[in-house]
């Protein structure tokens, strides 16, 4: 027992039968209930340290409080907790208690956590990547990207612990919390990078009370302790028992004969002494039982000598075949306790956590718990006033909240987005960020970094699905059970990629359009070598070009006689086509898929109606998205359709309600029979109902405009060509700049639209014609001597 | 090596595991030592899947064994004794036959006397340890010695009791 040293009085639980079964028929106790949610979960926890998972995808599990946890180590080498229980049907998900996930498991995949029982998978980062028939089994009101693990706040920090708080909020920072504990041996164990070398547990038959009075017993009348904020003691000796007094040098020296302890509160002691670092953290098991975990750590760069060294102190002084001295016969350890000043230190400490403390004073208020975030936002902080709620944080949610704000309004402001993590930029995730190879979505890619939501006042809630509106009561319900009021709501749900009925619930085949869709197309890509794209849409083309320039080997089959046939012009088409072909696609078109065919549960191939046969590794469906307007439709606002397309908006964004407003993708104006997907539109009809909103003065509208990059075309184009109007036509118009052309779109003389590959310059010049009106002579465009801006006039 | 002293040595080997494994259960250290070299060496180590790392527990020659051994009585101690169940697996005896290895399985069970409450809790035998035994002899004039002994245990989770060795 070294977490106290020379604890006589602390009784052992030889019985070494499963602790599991014990802690459940124990761990009724109210007091220890109340115990473990009052401090184990709101207080900072050692875990591990993270030489215990040295590589990529290496995981530890652990358990604080009744909760099991995983520390996995991301790609990027990042250390990850996340709650190891699986969002599905709460099953525990990782039983071993140290392993790797980058070989795949009887039951699952290469890389990925995978839970055994109906085989949903998981990142590094506890994102859902892979839920089986999500949505046969879910009727499309389920996605993968609700159900992540629950990623648990996490530290590395003091000589290389993986710091783990259960409470998502935790008011006191790591370091605010222990760092003052820690400068007595910081220098010390942070000087070279440690490894632990030893491991052993053993379980007291003590309850943990009991055990922290023990061990302060055992160190009272300790003259050089020193009491810290927070109920932590450090103690200080000169050197330590029986070690050459001459010796001044300090750890990691193998000659140290230094001996320090800091015991941070509520029970986890770093000791050391002389050559050896041992760290003992306690698990309390119910009211009359602890685990206490003993690690013993080394430098890294220990020579085989200096182990060995080390290693005999360490077992003589905290190993588990120690000798313990006797006490003296004049030292009764017990009785002393209550006058021990370490222990009314640590008990005045535990008082606070409890709420018992005889002065008042109490952490709970101080440390907000986690079950104040479930509580309703009627605790809104500092502002009051009207309340604007919105459904979804993308690029209509974002922008709306943001004009808002610059139009002046001052009272509440709510968004809530059932994904996981800050609101992401949608266009890098076919183009760039498949060309990455992390398993992270990178910060840049953000639409807002996170202090911009604090600065502005606004309330981000993330992982936070909205079930239901009532328009007569004017509140939302949220997945976590909370119904918030609102003033006014915008609905910014976006769309939802469509799927193939074959594909449901086949592995290795993905539709793209969330942070959580790319990151799991990349992790396939990075194992795959041919890919199957259904579609020759933009996101289809873009991921084609994409996965290409990573060497794979990929096919575009697409239905319609030609690609992009829905939404850009013949020309645009033709020469995107041969893009592709150059850079060695098989670009297939006017031939409909017959059937998708899966071995295992895996994607395998597609059968064309032609009867032929594609193979590849990894299938992508990009065959256009619908409005995900269920929740609206349900709410009896008027949609396209009774069951849903569109919510049907007036020129201010308005839908069919009063006070409740629709932008982005999820919504179209009854003056209008096309949607447009893209940025700027959700920017824009987001900047229209923000100026209704608050009375401000409506934006001028722009022409619709929209980008794509392939391999190294840029694609810019303003306008929306009427690809089925018969009287529309092109002009190409070629540019000054290598591969730069550009094609114009008249109807009879009027300009509709331009598309331009790789010239920026005309781009600006076609956006200036049609944003102006004004339609340059389609005779003369074709010159590149012919300024489009002044209609007529010659270029200088 | 004539097949029938082979035989005779591998019997004495067998015979001074088992013999050593009564002294142990004794706490019959005199009689331990007898069985083992001037030059032997003992460990207690074990793997720990948790760190994925080979520890060792416990180690000492035979003068810091006897030092042990003096010092326990100073020291708190559980006096449950500890049964062992050996049984020997494999010994290979050299080409030249002046030394030999043998693994033995070894199963240690704890017949409680003390106890938080002895009134109750003495003698109930619980397992204790699982593990083998992995031991060297030196062989002169058909005798074999210990030289050493490297007890491998299974258990990562010790509770008290169980300072000496196994
Ligand atoms: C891969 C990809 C590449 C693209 N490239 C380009 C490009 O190059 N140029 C361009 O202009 N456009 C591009 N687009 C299109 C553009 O991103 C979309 O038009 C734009 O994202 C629409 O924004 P939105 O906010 O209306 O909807 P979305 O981006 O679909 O966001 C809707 C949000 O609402 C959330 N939500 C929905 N229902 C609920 C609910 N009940 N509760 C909580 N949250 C909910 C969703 O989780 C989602 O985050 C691309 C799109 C994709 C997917
Ligand atoms: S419980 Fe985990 S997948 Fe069903």
């Amino acid at each position: 027992m070294d977490f106290i040293e020379n604890n006589s009085d602390a009784q052992t639980n030889s019985d070494q039968s499963n602790i599991s079964d014990k802690v459940a028929a124990k761990a009724l106790d109210k007091g220890f209930i109340e115990e473990q949610s009052r401090i184990f979960k709101n207080t900072w926890i050692p875990v591990c340290h993270e030489s215990e998972l040295p590589d990529p995808y290496d995981f530890r599990t652990s358990s604080i409080g009744n909760e099991n946890v995983i520390i996995c180590r991301a790609p990027d080498g990042k250390v990850n907790a996340l709650l190891n229980v699986c969002p599905h049907r709460g099953m525990l998900i990782e039983r071993r208690p140290q392993g790797s996930f980058l070989e795949g498991q009887a039951s699952g995949n290469p890389k990925r956590i995978t839970c055994m029982f109906h085989a949903w998978q998981f990142d590094m980062r506890g994102n859902c990547v892979y839920v089986a028939r999500e949505k046969e089994g879910y009727q499309d009101r389920f996605c993968k990207d609700d159900a992540g693990l629950r990623r648990l706040r996490c530290e590395v920090n003091y000589g290389g612990f993986v710091w783990v708080n259960m409470n998502d909020q935790p008011a006191i920072f790591l370091e605010e919390w222990a760092g003052a504990a820690f400068s007595a041996i910081e220098s010390q164990i942070c000087s070279a990078p440690l490894e632990v070398v030893h491991y052993h547990k053993e379980v007291v038959d003590t309850g943990y009370q009991q055990l922290m009075s023990q061990d302060f017993g055992s160190i009272a009348g300790d003259a050089n302790a020193a009491n810290l904020d927070y109920g932590h003691i450090v103690t200080r000796h000169g050197e330590v028992e029986n070690n050459d007094p001459s010796q001044t040098s300090s750890f990691p020296s193998p000659e140290s004969g230094q001996s320090t302890s800091v015991r941070l509160f509520p029970g986890f002691a770093f000791h050391l002494d002389g050559p050896t670092l041992n760290v003992a953290t306690i698990t309390p098991l119910n009211d009359s039982q602890v685990m206490i975990e003993h690690r013993g750590l080394a430098p890294k760069a220990d020579s085989e000598e200096e182990r060995k060294l080390r290693s005999k102190h360490y077992n003589a002084k905290f190993g588990p075949f120690r000798l313990q001295k006797m006490p003296e016969p004049n030292e009764s350890v017990s009785g002393k306790v209550e006058e021990n000043g370490l222990f009314i230190h640590y008990n005045n400490e535990w008082l606070r956590w409890m709420d018992q403390h005889p002065n008042g004073e109490t952490r709970i208020s101080e440390f907000p718990s986690s079950h104040s975030k479930t509580q309703g936002l009627s605790e809104n902080g500092e502002l009051s006033g009207p309340h604007i709620v919105v459904i979804g944080a993308s690029h209509a949610g974002v922008a709306f909240v943001d004009k808002v704000r610059k139009n002046g309004f001052g009272g509440r402001l709510t968004v809530f987005d059932r994904q996981v993590g800050g609101p992401m930029e949608r266009p890098p995730l076919s183009k760039a960020f498949l060309l990455g190879g992390g398993e992270t979505v990178e910060s840049k890619s953000l639409l807002r970094q996170k202090k911009w939501y604090k600065t502005n006042k606004i309330k981000l809630k993330t992982q936070s699905n909205v079930e239901a509106i009532d328009t007569k009561k004017k509140t939302i319900t949220v997945s976590s059970g909370a119904v918030i009021n609102y003033d006014n709501l915008v609905i910014a749900s976006g769309a939802i990629p469509r799927e193939l009925p074959d594909t449901h619930g086949m592995g290795n085949a993905f539709t793209l359009r969330q942070p959580s869709d790319a990151n799991a197309i990349r992790q396939a890509a990075n194992n795959s070598d041919t890919v199957v794209i259904i579609g020759g849409g933009y996101i289809g083309l873009e991921v084609a070009a994409s996965l290409r320039k990573k060497g794979m080997a990929v096919t575009v089959i697409e239905a319609a006689k030609r690609i992009l046939a829905r939404v850009a012009s013949e020309p645009l088409a033709d020469r995107l086509t041969t893009l592709h072909e150059d850079n060695g696609v098989q670009v297939l078109t006017g031939v409909g898929v017959d059937s998708i065919n899966a071995e295992d549960g895996i994607f395998d191939s597609v059968t064309l109606t032609s009867g032929q046969k594609i193979v590849g590794d990894m299938l992508i469906t990009g065959i256009g998205v619908f409005p995900d307007s269920k929740l609206a439709a349900e709410a009896g606002i008027e949609t396209q359709r009774k069951d849903g397309g569109a919510i049907l908006v007036d020129e201010t964004m308005k839908t069919s309600e009063e006070d409740v407003f629709a932008v982005g993708d999820v919504a179209l104006r009854r003056d209008q029979s096309l949607a447009i997907e893209s940025v700027h539109n959700a920017q824009e009809t987001a900047a229209v109902a923000a100026a209704a909103v608050t009375g401000s003065i409506a934006p001028t509208l722009q022409t619709p405009w929209f980008w794509s990059d392939q391999y190294d075309v840029k694609l810019q184009i303003v306008g929306v060509v009427p690809v089925s109007d018969d009287d529309v036509y092109q002009v190409a118009r070629t540019g000054k700049r290598d591969g730069a052309v550009s094609f114009w779109s008249y109807r009879g003389k009027e300009l509709v639209a331009v598309e331009v590959v790789n010239d920026p310059a005309t781009y600006m010049e076609a956006r200036q014609c049609l944003d102006t009106g004004q339609s340059p002579d389609p005779e003369q465009i074709s010159s590149l001597s012919f300024s489009p801006i002044d209609s007529g006039g010659a270029r200088s | 090596m004539e097949n029938n002293s082979l035989v005779t040595i591998e019997r004495k080997i067998e015979k001074i595991i088992y013999q050593a494994a009564l002294a142990l259960d004794e706490n019959n250290w005199a009689d331990w030592f007898k069985l083992c070299d001037d030059s032997f060496f003992y460990s207690i180590t074990s793997f720990s899947p948790e760190i994925g790392k080979d520890m060792t527990y416990f180690s000492g020659d035979k003068k810091e064994l006897t030092g042990l051994m003096d010092m326990l009585p100073k020291h708190n101690t559980d006096h449950s004794p500890l049964r062992r169940h050996t049984s020997v697996y494999t010994i290979d005896i050299s080409e030249d036959g002046k030394t030999a290895e043998a693994v033995s399985s070894v199963v240690i069970y704890q017949n409680l006397l003390d106890g938080i409450n002895s009134h109750l809790d003495s003698g109930e035998s619980r397992l204790f340890v699982v593990g083998k035994y992995h031991d060297k002899f030196l062989i002169n004039d058909s005798l074999p010695k210990f030289v050493n002994r490297e007890t491998k245990i299974d258990n990562r989770r010790l509770d008290k009791g169980s300072h000496w060795p196994l």
